[in-house]
């Protein structure tokens, strides 16, 4: 009897999953089959051992019928549904099946800086003939809990994301691997201390460089959330989980300009979670992950312990492919763990013992691959047009310009350098008397090198005024914006008393700033090309990387071309050669006119070029952000995968000695903040610009707490650490210089 | 004496016909009666604007009372352009006079006026000029490029503490080979203006600290660190040359006047026209000489610049005879009556007024005589009643003025808004200016008895004892023209 009971609790719980995955009970009658169930479980000692017999064998039949038949057709949001089922698998369940033992670091359950977030040390065992070799591992990842509501869910809060970090540097440290689990619908936004974007992008630009194998694995990755651990050297997905930009509510809330508060329907639902791609098999298709690892067809659950299994067998086969990679001899292993992953059950026994610790020289191939991997990823998400030269010239042509670098600032500067210092050491001694014995050797060494090109930086003279007695009219750009004959109202009119201020003037003389307050209206991305440089030396390049549509997602290349004609531009980016004050500098620009400024692969690989063109030529790199309205939803993980990419990038970049300077205008939210734009250590903003990981509408709707007023001010992000200064537009230019002078690494050109 | 009435039909042969113009007046007090009085002359329609508080000013007054359509708009503010051309638009006006103070040197303003989908005349200079003689470090800059002497200094900001030092240093060893007692030295915020961000400095060893605060005081206040570094003179007599120019390129001066006695804010209190009168004074140099030479450098520079309306050279002369372009004012000011007081047209009888031809040049007519045709006579004095206390720093009075007599002579011509016929609340909103007289004699000694009568004669009462500055008036007089 007892046994009936528990039995009739198991067919409970399997339809109240189907009904999960089906989102309702509408689909297979589910709500009749239950109150049977129930009806049974209630008159169970009414009824004959037979009757219940009988009647459990059928509706066994009947749940083993309905879910073959669930699972014939899943639809993508039926995926999500299953991802989301209070009975999936969580962290702590792998924890306690596929590792031997565990330490949780960092608190326990409710007692917890982040209940969301989970790090422990653990222990993962592997049978080799019969004797048992244990593996110690940095496990960090999302824990959802069963529902309780201190774990969020599994979104991270900035303070989780920051003790995942903390336990990166320890596994650093200690030279074991870390295995990464991402269970997360998408970052908590809070801009609270230090704001949900700086956290993501420091985590993302510490595990770009981190000394260790890294494997992840992905059941539930949401967007940036899913990025704050998921940089990894081997990127593994369970075959009923999901990787995407965007929640499919969220997308659908975007796509069909639903209102705040209003209900997004379902047919809506269902469809942008078909075109976000997000499943196992689209994102093994697009490359973003490398490995799928098999789940039953329904998903798995709970107590579905040979998932576990599978999943060790799955965990340590990939770190020991990841190390592995990194030997110089290698052949035997590889081929012994190629031939094991071919059989179709998972063994008991592995053939091989990988040792996990990496010598220096592995650790630097290490980086060298993932570095490799991801920047390869996205590459088919964009169109690279034609440049009208011979592809293969192109490639001689960068060899020989790197080439020229090398030698120009690599090899000669140092030794240019030195000459310099003795010369300046012996002068210094005594002038008078060695003069007459080192002018020779000076003027020998001018011959040599001669002075540099660059003029010593003056003050910029406002607005270049000396001779403005015969000029009708300065020579500047003035907006467009100004050709119109009428006033607006500072939207600080109330507090300070501005007054209305006459549009030619705004937008020409004043720089859209209101000379009583200083408010700034937002100016086009033009003004800034012809403001902030040196006039005329402003040139493009990768102009012919276009963006496009890679996930076929329905309506978007009608929206594409709409915005291509409109614009001219064909991504949302421009990269430039520019000079300030002769300094040359590569800069890099999102600008909002183009798909409001969003980040997508041709974006991405712009943004990478950008910075290896820095590095090899060693000059400072900016980033002028317009507008940013985050990763580019319609091109699903490709545009995720951008993050990390970039930030890889920059990161080399930084590290090659560099000056990267990020500076934020009118709006810039989300992804991009939250990796290659955040990570930077000299971060500004323009005055009045808004500067956060998501807008005042997704925190209402995912908190459902009302925002501050002025959350995302640039006066805020300053207070929290975001930023290290707040520009005035007008001042941009010598700030610029002011920086270019006095911040960044030795390696640059004119240092 | 005809000598002694404006002459009315001074203005030669008007070309357009202006009794289609409209002007708006955009000021208020004397100077806006001083318009609509030169509008009247020319046969131009007028329209004037007032605050709540200058309700019972008679610059409200009058054209409130005038026939021919509604002649006077309220207004909350007379410092916001947008009122202003509202107004202009709502009006039909043609032209916006803006006196001086306000919108007089504002070249935004100017160059909405122009620029604007319905352009307004602005009478004054073009916009351009303004903006360029506006900043007294580019008009520095042009000046010395001319070779038009200028105090010694820096002519552009400086940024760097060894620049500034030496600079300094140069400045002190100047003024004493030029055997000055105490040389000193002035350093400015560069951006400042009005007084603000501006030391003195005695001695070299000083330097280094002020040059640091005022630097930081200019970051501070203005954004930019830049700092103006000149002499400091302490005796001298301060100059101006009136100058009136048309749009087809033609100059004229109108002489010179002396603004010496001012305030302790450095407002003008008594003027005398011409600006050094040999027969009554005894000057180290020649007088006439370096009057002339003022006169010709602002010509010059006006003409260099393509100044096209009336206008004002400001300029110090040290008591070594040492003329230094000081800086330009773009505008009418207070003080042209006595200019005009003194001058005569050849072919013409009575004097000049120049806020009327200010305003017919602005309309593109021809200036009709030339330098030759201009001739001086008499000696002018102006004074400015104003109800404040001499004795306390210049402290304003508020107050109700229950009785306003200024004597009405001949030799007199006065302008004030202050009604006489009723009680007059001064308003709190601005200077407390209360009268201009213009005074006129045969020569120096006789207008400065004059002016001395004429004071005696002046009766103001006001409730619970009104303080005026008709004593210090009194007093001064005696120093006008004087080292």
């Amino acid at each position: 009897m007892l046994d009936r009971g528990k039995r009739l609790k198991e067919f409970a719980d399997r339809v109240q999953y189907l009904m999960d995955v089906k989102g309702g009970a509408d689909w297979g009658s589910l709500n009749e089959l239950l109150d049977e169930i129930r009806f049974i479980q209630q008159s169970i000692y009414d009824l004959t051992e037979a009757e219940v017999f009988r009647e459990i064998e059928r509706i066994e039949e009947r749940i083993t019928f309905l879910e073959i038949r669930a699972a014939d057709l899943l639809t993508p949001a039926e995926i999500v549904n299953i991802v989301r089922s209070p009975q999936r698998f969580t962290l702590t369940d792998i924890l306690e099946n596929v590792y031997d033992s565990y330490t949780e670091l960092g608190g326990m359950g409710e007692c917890n800086v982040d209940p969301a977030v989970l790090t422990a040390r653990a222990t993962i065992t592997r049978r080799v003939k019969n004797r048992l070799y244990r593996h110690q591992v940095m496990v960090i990842g999302h824990e959802k809990g069963r529902g309780e509501e201190y774990r969020n869910g599994g979104c991270a809060k900035p303070w989780g994301n920051a003790k995942a970090l903390r336990y990166m540097k320890v596994a650093e440290t200690e030279g074991i691997p870390i295995h990464f689990y991402i269970f997360t619908p998408g970052s908590y936004p809070t801009e609270d201390y230090p704001g949900a974007a700086q956290q993501i992008a420091r985590n993302i630009y510490a595990m770009a460089r981190l000394k260790v194998p890294m494997v992840s694995f992905i059941s539930e990755g949401g967007s940036g959330g899913a990025e704050a651990v998921g940089l990894s050297d081997m990127r593994i997905m369970s075959s009923r989980g999901y990787y995407s930009v965007i929640s499919p509510e969220g997308a659908a809330a975007i796509e069909g300009k639903i209102r705040e508060g209003e209900k997004v329907p379902r047919e809506l639902l269902e469809h942008c979670a078909a075109q976000l791609h997000m499943t196992a098999e689209d994102n093994l298709r697009l490359g973003t992950i490398d490995r799928v690892v098999t789940e039953p067809p329904l998903g798995a659950r709970r107590e579905d312990y040979s998932f576990f299994h599978r999943l060790r067998y799955e965990m340590i086969r990939a770190t020991d492919e990841v190390v592995l990679k990194t030997k110089s001899f290698r052949a035997f292993r590889a081929y012994a763990l190629k031939a094991q992953a071919l059989e179709k059950d998972v063994p008991e026994d592995f053939e091989v013992l990988v040792n996990w610790d990496l010598t220096e020289l592995e650790v630097e191939r290490l980086l060298e691959l993932r570095s490799q991997k991801y920047r390869a990823m996205g590459r088919g998400g964009y169109v690279e047009g034609k440049t009208g030269g011979i592809p293969v010239l192109g490639k001689a042509k960068e060899l020989a310009s790197s080439g020229f670098y090398e030698l120009k600032y690599g090899l000669l500067r140092p030794h240019q350098r030195n000459v310099q210092k003795v010369i300046e050491d012996v002068t210094g001694e005594s002038s008078v008397f060695l003069r007459k014995v080192t002018g020779p050797v000076r003027a020998a060494y001018e011959f040599v090198f001669p002075a540099p090109e660059h003029p010593v930086p003056k003050r910029p003279m406002e607005g270049g005024e000396e001779r403005s007695v015969f000029r009708e009219e300065w020579e500047t750009y003035v907006s467009p914006l100004a050709n119109e004959d009428g006033t607006v109202t500072c939207p600080n009119a109330q507090k300070y008393g501005c007054l209305d201020l006459w549009i030619p003037d705004l937008y020409g003389e004043f720089s859209g700033v209101c000379p009583t307050c200083g408010h700034h209206f937002p100016l086009e991305y033009h003004w800034y090309l012809e403001h902030l440089f040196d006039k005329g030396s402003v040139r493009e390049f990768n102009h012919h990387i276009h963006s496009a549509n890679p996930l076929a997602f329905e309506g978007f290349d009608a929206r594409l071309e709409k915005d291509i004609k409109r614009t001219g531009r064909r991504s949302s980016m421009i990269t430039c050669d520019a000079r300030v004050d002769g300094i040359k500098l590569v800069v890099s620009m999102l600008f909002g006119d183009f798909r409001n400024g969003t980040v997508g692969s041709a974006e991405g690989e712009k943004f990478v070029r950008a910075c290896d063109r820095a590095r090899t030529t060693r000059r400072p790199l900016l980033a002028y952000i317009h507008t940013t309205g985050g990763i580019r939803i319609h091109e699903g993980t490709l545009g995720v995968t951008q993050m990390p990419k970039c930030t890889l990038a920059v990161r080399e970049y930084i590290e090659s000695g560099g000056l990267y300077i990020v500076v934020y205008d009118n709006n810039s939210y989300a992804g991009p903040v939250a990796s290659f734009l955040g990570c930077s250590p000299y971060q500004f903003a323009i005055r009045s610009s808004r500067i956060g990981f998501a807008g005042p509408r997704v925190i209402r709707e995912t908190t459902g707490q009302d925002v501050p007023p002025d959350y995302h001010s640039a006066k805020n992000a300053l207070r929290r650490g975001h930023i290290q200064g707040i520009w005035d537009r007008r001042e941009f230019r010598k700030n610029l210089l002011d920086a270019l002078m006095t911040m960044g690494g030795s390696n640059l050109y004119y240092k | 004496m005809d000598r002694n009435k404006i002459d009315a039909e001074c203005a030669i042969g008007y070309k357009r016909a202006m009794s289609s113009d409209r002007v708006l007046i955009a000021n208020r007090g004397e100077i806006a009666l001083r318009i609509m009085d030169a509008c009247r002359d020319l046969g131009v329609d007028y329209v004037a604007v007032y605050t709540a508080e200058d309700e019972d000013s008679l610059h409200a007054r009058i054209p409130l009372s005038e026939s021919g359509g509604k002649k006077a708009y309220r207004i909350s503010s007379y410092r916001d352009p947008n009122e202003i051309f509202m107004v202009a638009d709502q009006a039909g006006c043609t032209a916006i006079h803006p006196g001086y103070g306000f919108f007089s040197e504002n070249f935004r303003f100017a160059r909405r006026a122009a620029l604007r989908s319905r352009p307004v005349t602005f009478i004054g200079p073009r916009w351009e000029v303004i903006r360029d003689l506006g900043s007294k470090i580019n008009t520095k800059r042009l000046a010395k490029s001319l070779g038009i002497p200028v105090i010694p200094g820096s002519d552009a900001p400086i940024y760097s503490e060894i620049e500034a030092e030496a600079l300094a240093k140069e400045l002190f060893f100047i003024q004493r080979e030029q055997g000055i007692q105490k040389p000193s030295i002035l350093v400015k915020a560069s951006a400042g203006g009005g007084g603000m961000g501006i030391e003195e400095v005695n001695q070299l060893d000083a330097f280094r600290r002020v040059y640091r605060r005022i630097q930081n005081y200019a970051k501070r206040q203005f954004g930019d660190e830049g700092v103006l570094i000149e002499q400091c003179l302490t005796d001298y007599q301060h100059l101006e040359v009136q100058l009136l120019c048309s749009s087809h390129g033609e100059v004229v001066h109108f002489g010179t006047r002396n603004c010496t006695i001012q305030s302790t804010g450095r407002q003008k209190r008594v003027e005398i026209a011409p600006g050094f009168d040999p027969a009554v004074c005894v000057y180290s140099f020649d007088a006439p000489a370096i009057l002339e030479s003022i006169t010709a450098y602002s010509v010059r520079l006006a003409r260099h610049a393509g100044y096209d309306s009336i206008g004002t050279w400001e300029w110090v002369v040290t008591r070594d005879g040492q003329p230094f372009l000081l800086e330009v004012n773009t505008r009418i000011q207070v003080e042209n009556g006595i200019s005009a007081r003194i001058a005569r047209i050849s072919g013409k009888s009575g004097y000049p007024n120049l806020i009327r031809e200010q305003i017919r040049l602005a309309f593109g007519e021809h200036m009709g005589f030339s330098q030759e045709d201009v001739s001086f006579e008499g000696t002018s004095i102006e004074l400015r009643i104003v109800a404040e206390d001499t004795k306390r720093g210049f402290r304003p009075w508020c107050g109700t003025i229950t009785r306003f007599d200024l004597p009405e002579d001949e030799f007199a011509t006065v302008y004030s808004h202050v009604p006489r016929d009723r009680p007059y609340k001064i308003p709190t909103e601005y200077d407390p200016n209360l009268a201009l007289a213009i005074i006129w004699g045969d020569d120096t000694n006789k207008a400065k008895d004059l002016a001395r009568r004429f004071i005696s004669e002046t009766r103001i009462e006001g409730e619970g004892g009104i303080t005026t500055n008709l004593d210090y008036l009194h007093d001064r007089i005696e120093d006008v023209l004087v080292f």
